[in-house]
């Protein structure tokens, strides 16, 4: 009885102790979602939910005699879930909530070394919630903190009410490099939408490729993002001399400040500002929703005109932040400044001296098959266990379908998707690992294309 | 329910089969082979008549959440129940009220053995096994196990031998002192002991055997299985063992200086992964069941691979085969919650 189309999702939760795992739990549950969902508890928590299945199981790391760390299992789940799959009726998802110390390596090769396990659950995702408070300390002191950083599919940046905007987008920016994949988002008490959390099929990846076409989160080509308040009338941009003779723009209506819609409007922003950008000169008026290049070669302060139809909320996608041109927002007829209300910064500074990083490698042309798996297979041998997740498509010489994959440490499990049909042939990989050596990685890429 | 028979001899011949509500997860025939005893993972207890099928009498939600173990006693009409609820509950086959009600406060009942002369009850809660009188007293228990204990049985000399990571440890049956270590670096997911309880033989989660001699300490271990072997049987003798671990059964001869050196004999007739295997309790038939609910009844008599003897199947995955204490009917109990016996 074949049933790898009705595979029970499992969403793995990961954090710190007080990052709010229980919270979020507690907050899944509680959610209209009408899904039966067990919950796989590593230490206790205070799950108050009454028709949840709540089980709680001690941590128990399962090493192979062979010493291969990718055989490394968790007891523990097994035989719960065992058990579990023994009575589908009572639910259909389920939740397994780790220690903060907990090594989410072998939680996920659980289920793809298990072969009973694989055959009746699908691994959904690694969420990680992230103290923003106390992060800063504990990655420096923990490997445990950064592997579940390095292994995230999903990093809330939660507690944000406790640490100033500019360091929580120095931490992003921080964490971005660490894991590339990865989708960020910030929330209080653990308030975040649901989905963004549970059915994300990440490793399920030609699911995962239909939502969007890219494993990586994208490079923002914008510094800056101010959200104001306006009502129906005209509005100037005011900006002193800065370091640029331009700088480009787009400004979004209806803009709002959570962290989700920042997110949607920058993700919006980021498509718009690969198109072409249309030239605007002093005193002209600024074209909203459009890629603007904003004209700063003449000399003094610069006014731009912005016209408001209704009482909403604009945000200004910009190059460079507000205080490197001075940038003002001034209603027009009583010349008051509006205050921003909300800003992020998407480019931050920071050191980059973690060890753990993560990289991509994008490429156009076909691989040889051969030298692919040659290649793959010494890398997989030499450093797997250096690498924690990597996840990618290729276009392999003589293949019509895009080939996809993904891996945790030496797990490699990739198949052939959708025909590349009129698409561009080309290749993105993506690395999160311990001390990666970039360069030559590379150089081992590059040397199977044909 | 389809019954299909491939073989002109019909060895296995339809006797009756019925549904329970839940996954089938465990029972056995008692000792006499008058009632089928029948376990659901939802907590229900169905007693048949194993005969004609018919219920004796059946009780739901017996345990909170869910049964996880059974074990029918060998010479008497009681049987014992662990659930998910902490508790062990000794029935007795005619009857419907409890006997005897165990309460460990906590903690999932996943295994229950009676030793061989019926006298004593073992439980694992977790990393601690318990033992008790048929009565349901206590009489010791033991300090933590290094993992959840994984296997329980008993040896013929009153020894109780459990599993856990990395280990096998024997521990006289009346006192609950350490008898023997046996350690091995993996996870034990499986566990049987010889007819004179000199082999011990585990299936490992790496898809290995490991056995010892227990009178010499020696191990030796068996490689190549794709899959854990999680089912394991000796016939009578201890001269064979069969063992899962992927869609073929794989048996090794224990005669002469066997296993080691030796290439077992692959009995292919299963296109799914086997989830069970049953020796007759007097001479060489052995039944195996599969995950698409296959059933094979094979005659080892003759040590070649042409030993199958009937095919049937069942509605699903094949989780328990018992054979009759006379051997002339077999049960198999199956994911959907089927039951069916045939005759032998």
């Amino acid at each position: 009885m074949d049933s790898s189309s009705n595979k029970v999702p499992v969403t793995i939760l990961t954090g710190f102790l007080g990052s709010g795992k229980t919270t979020l739990l507690n907050r899944i549950l509680s959610e209209q979602h009408g899904k039966r969902i067990a919950v796989i508890e590593n230490e206790f928590g205070e799950v108050g939910i009454d028709q949840a299945l709540v089980i709680n199981a001690e941590e128990e790391i399962f090493e192979m005699a062979n010493g291969c760390i990718c055989c490394t299992v968790r007891g523990d789940l097994i035989r719960v879930l065992g058990n579990l799959m023994k009575r589908r009726d009572k639910f259909d998802y389920v939740v397994v909530e780790t220690t903060g110390l907990a090594d989410p390596g072998p939680v996920a090769q659980t289920f793809f070394m298990d072969d009973e396990i694989s055959s009746e659950f699908s691994l959904d995702g690694i969420i990680t919630l992230v103290d923003t408070f106390h992060i800063n300390q504990q990655l420096g002191r923990s490997n445990e903190s950064t592997e579940q950083i390095a292994f995230a599919d999903v990093i809330v940046l939660n507690k944000t009410d406790l640490v100033k905007d500019s360091e929580l987008d120095n931490l992003e920016a921080r964490l971005r490099e660490m894991n590339k994949m990865a989708k960020f988002i910030r929330s209080e008490m653990a308030n975040v939408p649901i989905n963004s959390v549970l059915d994300k099929s990440a490793f399920n990846l030609d699911q995962a490729l239909i939502r969007r076409p890219t494993f990586l989160e994208p490079e923002y080509p914008f510094e800056w993002t101010g959200i104001y308040s306006t009502k129906p009338g005209k509005y100037k941009i005011i900006m002193s001399e800065g370091p640029d003779p331009s700088m480009s723009l787009v400004i979004e209506l209806d803009q709002n400040t959570d962290d989700v819609s920042l997110r949607n409007g920058a993700e919006h922003c980021v498509r718009l500002y690969a198109e072409d950008a249309e030239i605007i000169k002093p005193s002209e008026i600024i074209p909203k929703g459009k890629h603007v290049n904003l004209n700063l070669e003449s000399l003094g302060q610069k006014e731009f005109y912005v016209e408001i139809e209704k009482d909403t909320k604009i945000g200004l996608f910009a190059q460079h932040t507000a205080e490197e041109f001075n940038m003002k927002l001034i209603e027009v007829n009583n010349n008051d400044e509006v205050p921003v209300e909300v800003e992020r910064t998407w480019v931050a500074q920071h050191e980059h001296d973690d060890e753990v990083g993560s990289f991509s490698i994008e490429k156009d042309g076909d691989l040889d098959e051969q030298k692919l798996q040659a290649w793959i297979s010494k890398l997989l041998r030499e450093k797997g266990v250096d690498i924690f997740r990597m996840k990618g498509f290729l276009s392999i010489a003589g293949e019509s379908n895009r080939f996809v994959f993904q891996g945790v440490h030496m797990i490699f499990s990739g198949k052939p998707d959708r025909p590349w049909g009129s698409l561009p042939r080309r290749n993105q990989l993506v690395f999160i690992g311990r001390n990666l050596d970039e360069k030559e990685m590379r150089k081992g890429f590059e040397d199977c294309l044909v | 329910m389809s019954i299909m028979e491939t073989q002109p001899q019909k060895i296995l011949r339809s006797g009756w089969n019925t549904y329970v509500n839940d996954y089938a997860i465990s029972g056995g025939w008692n000792y006499n082979g008058e009632a089928l005893i029948i376990c659901d993972a939802a907590g229900g207890i169905y007693v048949f008549d194993g005969k004609s099928g018919e219920v004796i009498w059946t009780q739901r939600q017996v345990h909170e959440d869910g049964i996880l173990s059974a074990a029918i006693h060998p010479l008497t009409n009681r049987f014992a129940t662990g659930g998910q609820d902490g508790k062990i509950i000794i029935w007795n086959t005619h009857q419907k009220n409890k006997e005897k009600v165990i309460d460990l406060g906590g903690g999932w009942i996943e295994n229950l053995s009676w030793s061989q002369d019926g006298e004593m009850l073992a439980i694992s809660c977790s990393k601690t096994v318990y033992v008790y009188t048929k009565e349901g007293d206590e009489i010791w228990q033991s300090n933590n196990h290094n993992s959840t204990v994984s296997n329980l049985g008993w040896s013929i000399n009153k020894e109780l031998a459990t599993t856990c990571y990395g280990r096998v440890c024997f521990f006289d049956g009346m006192s609950g002192k350490v008898k023997q270590k046996l350690e091995w670096k993996g996870s034990l997911v499986s566990m049987v002991l010889s007819p004179n309880s000199d082999i011990v033989v585990c299936g490992s989660q790496d898809n290995t055997i490991h056995f010892w001699r227990r009178s010499t300490e020696q191990d030796s271990m068996m490689s190549g299985y794709p899959l854990k072997p999680s089912a394991l049987s000796f016939d009578e003798t201890g001269s064979y063992l069969a063992t899962g671990g992927s869609e073929e059964v794989t048996v090794w001869s224990f005669k002469g200086n066997g296993p080691e050196g030796t290439s077992p004999l692959s009995l292919k007739l299963h296109k799914k992964p086997i989830t069970t295997l049953a020796f007759a309790h007097r001479g060489m038939n052995l039944a195996s069941g599969s995950r698409d609910g296959a059933v094979v009844l094979w005659d080892l008599k003759s040590e070649n691979e042409e030993s199958g003897l009937s095919e049937t199947s069942v509605s699903d995955s094949v989780s328990k085969l018992y054979w009759r204490p006379d051997d002339k009917a077999l049960a198999g109990l199956d994911r959907q919650g089927g039951v069916t016996v045939w005759h032998v």
